[in-house]
């Protein structure tokens, strides 16, 4: 297998403390992929690393086999990395269309004077809703107005848009509730579906094994297994979480 | 139903509002005085319209009078003192972009609130305005030219009235249709979720605050041409006024988001009862209250934004 996005040695430290101190990850073109490990294991740390919010201290990350350093989440994202944080990163009070489209605005130009193409983005947006099966009335409908799922579709179009071929999602579906959660893992699936690798940090086991194809888990800074998860239940993987020890 | 009310209801109201003083106050209805009316709107939907784009940006600014005012003495005695009256108007401009954009910089790179940096300008500013005077006014029977650019009339429109629309409409273009506007609402809305999908949330604030000085500059050349004299103090009437115009702004059209349509139909509508109460026989004093509780009654109904900004401090 050849790595979409890898990470070999990585090594972090804040002041004092080792957030990582040898961390090994290797995402495969296409698949799910879960990040997991106790409070405090590096999973954070490690999406900073590779969504460029953080710069290891040592070790090498590759995209597609060539080594990078990203000096910013910026150039993470134009470099085909988007990250979704818990937060979403959404302003509540503005229009789905206007945060799929925020900071990157589509333009036209009437007499050499530049204009926002509002129809576009409506249109578009629309578009990218509808490939990720998002049912909503109107793309001018405040994000506060959304359901939790809704947000996160809205937060993972915005990704799209960028022409993301890695999605990183950190704990996307620790607000929900028990539908929306559902509805979380289908676009996951979705995205899937439609070519896009994913990288999913959780903590729920039930839904590592349901909706992972593979997992790295992490124990106090390094890469303690990595597994496929075929066949996998929930309790063996907390059990390697917890234990340090396969079952 | 309830977002059309949500949207128009203020409007509609004005306009009632409108009716009424057609009917009821007696000399209201003469072109004299709606003239008069447009005139007293034209300095103060300016103003908004500088408030405005600081508001969005979830940025007060308390010094725009002060610096109108600053920027009025500075017009006046400039060409009370005979210089050449484009290079008077210049500076007039001029103080105002600077004052608006020390503001910013006071903001955005020292972190002093918004709220204290620009009360801080506006006192500066009047304390200025005091010492260039020497207390007193300039009034003089100046170039018929400069005096000509807020009394004069072209195709029948007084130039007031055409300075304002200028302002409202490419105020309007720029907040609704422009990157640059959507960045500063953005900004405005969600300053870290914005700053992080890359608008420079920085420049948006610094932009707004200038904007905010560079209108305080265009209505005091404006107020010093019509009234061919300039004092200190001058614009210090217009704080609470065009404030109070942005913030009846809020209830209208954007609900809960300053915005620049909302805050010329605010200027209008209280331009509007200002004249309307002086025109009935009210005694002076009801403006005062007026404007206080359309001030508290606007912010207690929606204004969002404005919460956050006095929040932040
Ligand atoms: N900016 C920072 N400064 C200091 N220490 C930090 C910083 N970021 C993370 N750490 C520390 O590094 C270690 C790993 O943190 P990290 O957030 O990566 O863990 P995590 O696996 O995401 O945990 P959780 O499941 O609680 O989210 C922790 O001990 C944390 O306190
Ligand atoms: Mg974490």
């Amino acid at each position: 297998m050849t790595a979409i996005l890898s990470v070999k040695g990585a090594v972090k430290t804040f002041g004092a403390v080792e957030a990582l101190r040898g961390v090994d990850l290797r995402i495969a073109p296409g698949e799910i992929h879960a990040v997991c490990g106790d409070n405090g294991a590096g999973k954070s740390t490690l999406i900073k690393l590779v969504s460029g919010v953080e710069q290891p201290d040592a070790g090498t990350i590759r995209l597609r086999g060539e080594p990078i350093a990203f000096a910013s989440p910026h150039q993470a994202l134009e470099a085909g990395i988007a990250t979704i944080y818990q937060d979403l990163g959404l302003a509540p009070r503005m229009t789905i269309y206007q945060n799929i489209f925020m900071g990157s605005e589509l333009e036209r130009r009437l007499l050499g004077l530049k204009y926002l193409d509002k129809l576009a983005m409506r249109e578009e947006s629309r578009a990218w809703l509808d490939r990720l099966g998002i049912d909503v009335t109107s793309v001018d409908t405040p994000v506060e107005n959304l359901s939790g799922g809704q947000r996160q579709a809205v937060a993972i179009c915005r990704a799209l848009r960028w022409n993301a071929e890695v999605i990183i999602m950190d704990e996307p579906t620790a607000a929900l509730g028990v539908r929306e959660t559902e509805h979380v893992l289908d676009l996951i699936r979705m995205l899937k579906q439609q070519g896009t690798t994913v990288v999913v940090v959780s903590h729920n086991m039930t839904h590592v094994a349901a909706l992972a194809d593979r997992a790295t888990i992490l124990r106090s800074g390094r890469t303690q297994t990595e597994l496929s998860l075929d066949g996998v239940t929930p309790e063996t993987l907390s059990r390697l979480i917890l234990s340090g020890a396969a079952a | 139903m309830r977002r059309f009310v949500a949207a128009y209801g203020t409007a509609l109201a004005g306009l009632a509002i409108f009716v009424f003083l057609l009917l009821v106050a007696r000399n209201f209805a003469t072109a004299a005085n709606l003239l008069n009316v447009l005139k007293h709107t034209s300095f103060l939907a300016i103003l908004s319209v500088g408030f405005t784009f600081a508001l969005i940006t979830a940025e007060l600014d308390l010094s725009f009078a002060g610096l109108c005012s600053l920027a009025a003495v500075v017009t006046g005695g400039l060409v009370h003192g005979g210089t050449y009256w484009p290079l008077a108007v210049a500076t007039g401009l001029a103080i105002g972009i600077a004052g608006g954009l020390l503001n910013g910089i006071l903001v955005t790179r020292l972190k002093v609130p918004s709220l204290i940096a620009t009360l801080g300008t506006a006192s500066i500013a009047t304390g200025l305005a005091f010492m260039i005077t020497r207390g007193v006014a300039f009034v003089g029977r100046w170039d018929d030219e400069f005096l000509a650019l807020a009394r004069g009339k072209v195709a029948g429109i007084p130039t007031l009235t055409l300075f304002m629309a200028a302002v409202v409409g490419l105020g309007w273009l720029v907040t609704r249709h422009s990157r640059l506007g959507i960045h500063m609402i953005a900004t405005g809305e969600a300053e870290e979720e914005a700053r992080r999908a890359g608008v420079a949330t920085r420049r948006m604030k610094v932009i707004g605050l200038t904007v905010s000085g560079a209108m305080a500059g265009v209505a005091a050349v404006l107020l010093v041409a019509n009234l061919s004299s300039a004092a200190p103090q001058m614009a210090g009437d217009y704080l609470l006024n065009a404030i109070a115009a942005v913030l009846l702004g809020m209830t209208m059209f954007e609900p809960g988001r300053p915005n620049v349509a909302g805050s010329f139909t605010g200027a209008l509508i209280i331009a509007m009862l200002a004249n309307g109460l002086v025109l009935m026989g009210a005694p002076y004093y009801i403006q005062d209250i007026m404007l206080g509780v359309i001030v508290i009654g606007s912010v207690s109904v929606s204004a969002s934004v404005l919460k956050k900004a006095a929040f932040s401090i």
